[in-house]
């Protein structure tokens, strides 16, 4: 037996181009929609993520742009400037401040891989701010001891006890002491040395790239932040509250994503436009054939359903289309993202997900409602004999 | 007092018309003009009849089959079908006896190209939400298209789409057969299977109206309405 659905679809088949090109609106516009909320849930999760690897609840950088000092400590790069080793002890003592961990980054290119490595000179009060790393062996107790990152360790085939050659420094030489497990985040691409040893290979002493700060209450961090400005060195240095730091990127990038949010809901729109006006068509085409179904018994609101199905599967279809290559292609948009952004968290930036998923199917029923309702009011308001006589050039018969 | 003798309920069934008119008129608008298609007729239609309607065209054939059928409802005067008044009646109530009481087959038999066979012949069941399945297999057995039943309607000649309309028209069990010209696109020798089957089918008791400009099938049925202008001419 033929159910409404079956009908519907076979309605559809009729036209398979039309349909074709109007369900490929459906689907770009959907595909938009999912990257577009597939990437805020991304670029939230990757935040956050941030955050918690950072462990830290305040930031201090020398004097400049507090989002390239941001972007420079969790991803790992040259630094232009430097903090004075003395302000750590300002730093440490300002009351609220329960670790204040020195850092002296450094990146060097190695010419004959052709690869950068990120070397970070640390004091052992590093590992009481990073919680979340998971250290194989130990932190390095003396001289040229090094502490590597997972995906560091794995790409240089280094382990724990191993002379290595420092890579993109000549004539340097450490010993692995311990390895941080996979943290998904930058860390695991760090090469860790102590403080004193990183500041004599790259020849910086007493001088420190940033602070990483945590409090014993992270709702005290505007006061501490007050606090460190206000000090001697306040002038001198940059006094970031991450959290902060971290919702103005978000909002800067909310800016761009409701910008790109309502050009897919044009779309969307625009598609659902476009299947109103492909239904308008059909039911304008058998408009006589509606008149036969209703003589032999469909109801107005059968003829409705009817096209409503019609509606519904024509955006369901577009809409499952434009969600599996929006999937599928999920990575491809990370990267032209990564590209573009001014601040990109590590991780997954578009984060497909199947609730992600249904929400736009459902957004494609809803659509496919809206879209049908003309054409569905416009068929079932046809009276049957005006249907057969619109129908027929030829009329009737007597 | 004289007593009278009470009739049975299968006397009174049997003599409640399957139609009666009384004065029906149907007029419309074609820009300013004012047609009158059914003019003031009146005519009684009994139960296992098969009555052709005959006429000019623009005699009013096919908006009295029309009216007959519950597609429209008339302007003046009385028709009811199976006993029920169509005047003042809701496009629901039209809708219900559409359903349940006239089987409709039309001369550009109406199949939906994209259906096969069967699914044609059960799309009245999708509608009235009923399980036709072993009905359908019966009618498509009975109108010969057992062989074609997963054919569609592109694939058949026209004889063979006039009884798909046939068997669709049949499918909810109805009480008259309306058919508006169901040989109009048929060769003679097509037409004489069509009306041998709707012969047959009114041999077995279902009501039969007919439109029709095919002298044969006209001659062949129990009475003869002829329209001119919307009037009976003859009966």
């Amino acid at each position: 037996m033929t159910g409404t659905f079956q009908l519907a679809i076979s309605n559809l088949k009729r036209r398979r181009l039309r349909t074709l090109v109007t369900a490929s609106g459906v689907a770009i516009a959907v595909a938009a929609l999912y990257c577009i909320v597939s990437f805020q849930r991304g670029y939230q999760a990757g935040l956050k993520g941030e955050l918690d690897r950072l462990g830290a609840h305040l930031l201090v950088v020398p004097k400049g742009c507090p989002y390239d000092a941001a972007s420079i400590a969790l991803h790992g790069a040259s630094w232009p400037c430097y903090l004075k080793g003395a302000y750590l002890d300002m730093v440490r003592k300002t009351p609220n401040v329960a670790v204040g961990a020195p850092v002296l980054m450094n990146a060097v290119y190695d010419s004959r891989t052709g690869a950068q490595h990120v070397y970070c000179g640390v004091e052992p009060d590093i590992v009481r701010l990073k919680r979340t790393w998971k250290i194989e062996g130990s932190f390095p107790a003396s001289e040229n001891g090094l502490l590597v990152g997972a995906e560091a360790a794995k790409t240089n085939g280094w382990s724990i006890g191993q002379k290595v050659a420092l890579p993109g420094i000549a004539d340097k030489t450490g010993t692995v002491t311990g390895i941080i497990g996979p943290t998904q985040g930058a860390d695991d691409l760090f090469v860790y040395l102590r403080l004193a040893d990183a500041q004599r290979i790259f020849q910086r002493p007493g001088q420190l790239t940033h602070i990483l700060v945590r409090l014993d209450d992270p709702e005290k961090v505007d006061g501490v932040a007050r606090e460190l400005r206000g000090c001697d060195a306040g002038l001198e240095m940059n006094v970031v509250p991450l959290a902060h730091l971290f919702h103005t990127i978000e909002d800067l990038v909310r800016s761009t994503r409701v910008l790109l949010g309502s050009v897919a809901v044009v779309a969307l729109l625009a598609a659902g436009a476009g299947v109103s006006n492909t239904i308008l068509m059909a039911v304008a085409e058998r408009t006589r054939e509606i008149g036969v179904m209703r003589s032999i018994g469909a109801s107005r609101g059968d003829v409705c359903r009817l096209v409503w199905a019609e509606t519904v599967a024509l955006c369901v279809a577009g809409a499952a289309v434009g969600v599996v290559v929006a999937a599928a292609g999920s990575r491809g948009v990370e990267a032209w993202l990564r590209a573009r952004l001014p601040f990109a968290p590590s991780g997954a930036l578009v984060q497909p997900e199947a609730g992600v998923a249904l929400v736009c199917l459902a957004g494609a029923i809803l659509l496919g409602l809206a879209a049908g309702t003309l054409p569905a009011w416009r068929a079932a308001r046809l009276s049957p004999v005006e249907a057969i006589r619109a129908g027929s050039a030829a009329g009737g018969n007597g | 007092m004289v007593e009278t003798e009470l009739e049975t309920p299968e006397q009174v069934v049997s003599r409640v018309a399957v139609a009666e008119a009384v004065d029906l008129t149907k007029v419309y608008r074609r820009g300013d003009e004012e047609v009158r298609a059914v003019d003031g007729i009146s005519f009684q239609i009994e139960e296992g009849e098969f009555v052709a309607v005959v006429g000019p065209s623009g005699a009013g054939k096919s908006t009295l089959l029309q009216l007959l059928g519950g597609m429209d409802t008339p302007t003046s005067g009385s028709l009811r079908l199976g006993g029920q008044e169509l005047g003042g009646m809701g496009d629901g109530q039209l809708t219900r006896l559409r359903r349940t009481f006239v089987g409709f087959v039309f001369q550009h038999f109406g199949l939906v190209p994209t259906l096969t066979v069967a699914e044609n012949v059960a799309l009245p069941c999708l509608f009235s939400r009923r399980d036709g399945r072993t009905r359908v297999d019966a009618l498509i057995e009975r109108v010969g298209l057992s062989a074609r039943r997963s054919h569609r309607p592109s694939q058949l000649s026209g004889g063979e789409m006039q009884r798909v309309a046939i068997a669709r028209a049949l499918v909810n069990e109805p009480r008259l057969l309306l058919a508006d010209e169901p040989t109009g696109n048929l060769d003679s020798r097509t037409s004489d299977r069509i009306l041998d089957l709707l012969r047959e089918l009114n041999r077995e008791g279902l009501t039969v109206v007919v439109v029709t400009h095919n002298e044969s099938l006209a001659s062949s049925a129990d009475r003869r309405i002829t329209l001119r202008d919307g009037r009976i001419a003859t009966e």
